[in-house]
């Protein structure tokens, strides 16, 4: 008895244990899906469009996670949001090189002087796609009036949190009124939380609703099987025109290396988020084809702005000039996975200034000592490194441990999978935390999360930066209409962020997807957004 | 017998109310916050705050015991925060799946153990029986984990006979749900073979030089029909019990097993249910584990006591 009993403990605490060494690090950058505007430094990644496109066939893409809440209010992973935005629309989009908005169930749009009153018009003769509880009957200015509501009253993640009310108009009019002038606005509708769904089928299904969604996309939903894969069948009423694919799989493999695998035994056509020596494998493989796009993203190590050795200036300022860069980023990333950075920002982003980049101190690590010895630090000091578990960050603390021990700072690593990470992070507790970001690239989604003090809480700003005077810019260029007076705001704002020193903006990873050579008109957006049928393309496979 | 089951079942059901009580109480350890992993990394603290009165888990941690122990009492497992659903139907759904390829690799593992065993037993310090015993040793210690990869490495990749990953589907046909079974039910399978073939073979030795068998070689009985029939019947013993464990522990092997073949089980579910904080679906799971390794523990009794009278559980009187 007493010994089946401690077989069962040990059971027990070997399932609890798991939490110690899962793999869900990799939530970290799959936050949100990044859309959105302007960005002239952003390539796309393209498979070839030559030929007469076949129609027909079926397309299989790896998922790195699997999705479980497909209801556009309740998703939170980019995993999901793939799926909403081929299944559903929104009421606009951007473009492939995010540099514009495109009308999509929305046709044309006007905003208000004062920046609170946004009128759309609707597109007419869009379907629904056919469904248990309506049978494929027109989209109207009430779906999209409903739609919004709901995102806004009752979305997890608060994706429209700035709209007071959305009201139709006329038959294809609706009118957006926001709490106060919000320049985000337009993004947040990009987003797949705020996707246009029927009322009948949200409301018939209930909870269920993310099982059964239902939307306008080009792909409706065939089946959905929980860690194991969606099937999406086309929607050949489509309004944008009839897709070429019959079928789309997404299909969930939680493990990198096996997702590579799977690509070259051509059990997947689209493998996302390689690392590492997949990156290689498929670059040596003729009948794959390597797409690398510079992503949205920023890695970077965040000081504690507010407690400890860091909370000093001078102490920022060292531990920043005893890293050399340039020689990290390369040894980090041997398949040339990402590009140096030094500002909290990428260059893909419109709020970017190049001319910031040259009042980040550079390596001097004889400076650094000098710094700490006035510092008070000149016997050394101790710091706690917190990081999630993945192989990037736990060779960058490696390396970052190297080059402090040669300014006498011993650096403590702390790596645990996400969950555990993020709870240290967020509560300000840490010397010194490592991750990296990536959303839209309106700056917004980066300087307000990362260095507004309202965010103090959050993971962003778990660190707790505040300065008054950002504080203000930032709002500023929140309540802005125009993009070129919020650019030159968030730009202000970034040249006062650099000089405080907040961190070691070290990497910008790019999006690398291996896609298989029956694969055609495929374009790479540097959100990592996957979409199949839009005005620049309708992707189609060969046998 | 039917008594002393009544009194083995009745015991357990404190052994089940620890196990609940811990797993509780460890979920509750694991750092992080199911709202936070739920929300992402972007969730605001007011977003957090609220998914938290969502989730019942602004509570006090005493409260939420009590909850779910009276749910429990119910009948009612609670819903999973993630997947929105009850736990009960959740496991269900997975169940299947996972005892597909832990019975299967678990019956390979017996006849193909067994067997070496027994061949190991009879050609003792013979070189098969060395290759063999070479062969289970490395078997036990090997990490599934990697071998899986290597396996997928070289039958998928690079020689393109198996599938690398996922179940196969009876629309296509049984030749492909077999071929997408082979690799996983192999990794499974290998650490139960070794040990079968360990205990087989040292239990049978044991057997094979006892004064019963030598009185039946001296009766002039068959060799064959001694080593099958009479010698491995007496070597079972062991045998079962390692069989009760090895079921019990394929359970955890799955959690592996399933991660690198994405094999939708219990395995898949258990991981994920942890890396976001499912704190009701993480006390399912290990509920229903325990409640396997305490039934199979209980039928492994009653055959112990089938294939062998002498053993009694009833501390009274014995037969």
């Amino acid at each position: 008895m007493k010994k089946r009993f401690l077989a069962l403990a040990l059971v027990a605490s070997m399932c609890v244990s798991l939490a110690a060494c899962g793999n869900s690090g990799s939530k970290e950058t799959e936050g949100t899906a990044a859309n959105s505007s302007a960005s002239e430094t952003t390539a796309s990644g393209q498979t070839e469009a030559e030929g007469d496109p076949v129609k027909g066939g079926t397309l299989t893409i790896s998922l790195s996670a699997s999705p479980s809440k497909l209801d556009p209010i309740h998703y939170s992973g980019t995993y999901e949001s793939q799926i909403i935005k081929e299944v559903c629309d929104t009421l606009i989009e951007y473009n492939s090189d995010l540099s514009e908005y495109v009308p999509a169930l929305a046709t044309d749009w006007t905003v208000s002087d004062d920046g609170i009153t946004y009128v759309f018009n609707i597109r007419q003769g869009v379907k629904f796609q056919k469904g248990k509880y309506q049978d494929g009957r027109e989209m109207t200015a009430e779906d999209v009036a409903y739609s919004l509501n709901r995102s806004g009253e009752l979305s997890d993640s608060n994706r429209l949190s700035m709209l007071d009310k959305a009201e139709a108009t006329g038959d294809y009019e609706v009118t957006c009124t926001l709490k106060s002038a919000n320049s985000s606005f337009l993004t947040a509708l990009t987003d797949g939380g705020n996707a246009i769904v029927p009322k009948e089928e949200v409301e018939g299904w209930g909870d269920d609703f993310g099982s059964h969604l239902i939307g306008t996309g080009p792909f409706a939903m065939e089946s959905f099987q929980l860690d194991q894969q969606a099937v999406l069948k086309k929607n050949a009423d489509y309004w944008m025109g009839e897709p070429n694919l019959d079928e789309v799989i997404f299909k969930v493999i939680t493990d990198s290396t096996q997702a590579a695998n799977a690509l070259q035994t051509g059990e997947v056509d689209i493998a996302m988020d390689l690392k590492g020596e997949s990156v290689q494998k498929v670059k040596d493989n003729a009948d794959l084809t390597l797409l690398e796009t510079p992503g949205l993203h920023v890695a970077y190590v965040y000081f504690n702005m507010e407690q400890g050795p860091t909370a000093d200036i001078k102490v920022r300022k060292a531990l920043i000039e005893a890293v050399n860069v340039e020689e990290m980023v390369s040894s980090l990333y041997k398949y040339g996975e990402a590009q140096n950075a030094s500002l909290p920002l990428p260059p893909g982003s419109w709020g970017y200034d190049a001319s910031l980049e040259s009042k980040v101190p550079g390596y001097d690590p004889e400076d650094a000592k000098k710094l700490l010895a006035e510092a008070g630090y000149g016997d050394g000091l101790t710091l706690d490194l917190y990081i999630s578990d993945t192989e990037v960050r736990q060779n960058m603390a490696v390396l970052l441990q190297a080059y402090w021990a040669q300014v006498g700072v011993t650096l403590n690593i702390h790596a645990s999978e996400w969950g555990t990470f993020s709870e240290v992070a967020m509560s300000n507790n840490a010397d010194v935390y490592g991750m990296s970001w990536t959303w839209y690239p309106d700056p917004y989604f980066f300087l307000n999360k990362l260095f507004s003090t309202e965010e103090w809480g959050g993971i962003g700003n778990g660190q707790h930066y505040s300065n008054a005077k950002v504080d203000e810019l930032l709002q500023k260029a929140l309540e802005a209409t125009e993009q070129s007076d919020r650019a030159d705001y968030y730009k202000q704002a970034l040249a006062l962020i650099v000089d405080d020193l907040p961190g070691l903006f070290y990497a910008n990873e790019n999006v690398i997807y291996g896609v298989d050579g029956r694969v055609h008109d495929f374009i790479q957006r540097a959100d990592g957004t996957i979409k199949l049928v839009t005005p620049e393309n309708n992707v189609w496979v060969t046998d | 017998m039917l008594k002393t089951i009544l009194k083995r079942i009745l015991q357990s059901i404190p052994t089940l109310l620890i196990v609940i009580t811990i797993t509780f109480v460890l979920t509750r350890m694991i750092p992080g916050n199911p709202a936070r992993t739920i929300l992402g990394p972007q969730a605001s603290a007011q977003d957090i705050a609220e998914m938290e009165i969502k989730l019942g888990l602004n509570k006090s941690k005493l409260e939420q015991y009590a909850d779910y122990m009276i749910g429990i009492l119910h009948g009612d497992f609670g819903t999973s925060y993630v997947y929105n659903r009850p736990v009960t139907s959740l496991i269900a759904e997975r169940i299947p799946n996972t005892l597909v390829i832990t019975l299967t690799s678990l019956v390979i593992a017996i006849f193909i153990g067994v067997g070496i065993g027994v061949l190991s037993a009879i050609k003792q310090y013979s070189i098969l029986d060395y290759i063999f015993m070479i062969l289970a040793l490395v078997g036990v210690s090997m990490p599934i984990f990697w071998l899986g990869l290597m396996l997928v490495n070289l039958f998928s990749v690079q020689l393109g006979w198996l599938p690398a990953l996922g179940m196969g589907s009876m629309s296509k046909g049984i030749g492909d749900v077999i071929s997408h079974m082979v690799l996983p039910c192999f990794c499974l399978a290998t650490i139960p073979t070794a040990t079968f073939a360990r205990i087989t073979r040292s239990s049978m030795l044991e057997v094979i030089h006892s004064d019963s068998i030598k009185a039946l070689r001296a009766r002039g009985i068959k060799e064959s029909s001694i080593i099958w029939k009479h010698a491995l019947k007496n070597a079972l013993p062991p045998i079962v019990t390692v069989l009760g464990l090895q079921l019990a522990s394929a359970f955890t092997g799955a959690i592996l097993t399933e991660s690198i073949f994405s094999w939708p089980g219990m395995g898949t579910m258990i991981v994920s249910a942890i890396d976001n904080r499912d704190y009701m679906l993480i006390q399912g799971t290990v509920l229903f584990i325990a409640v396997v390794f305490v039934v199979v523990n209980l039928l492994v009794d009653v055959v112990y006591m089938i294939i062998n009278p002498r053993v009694s559980y009833d501390s009274k009187g014995g037969n």
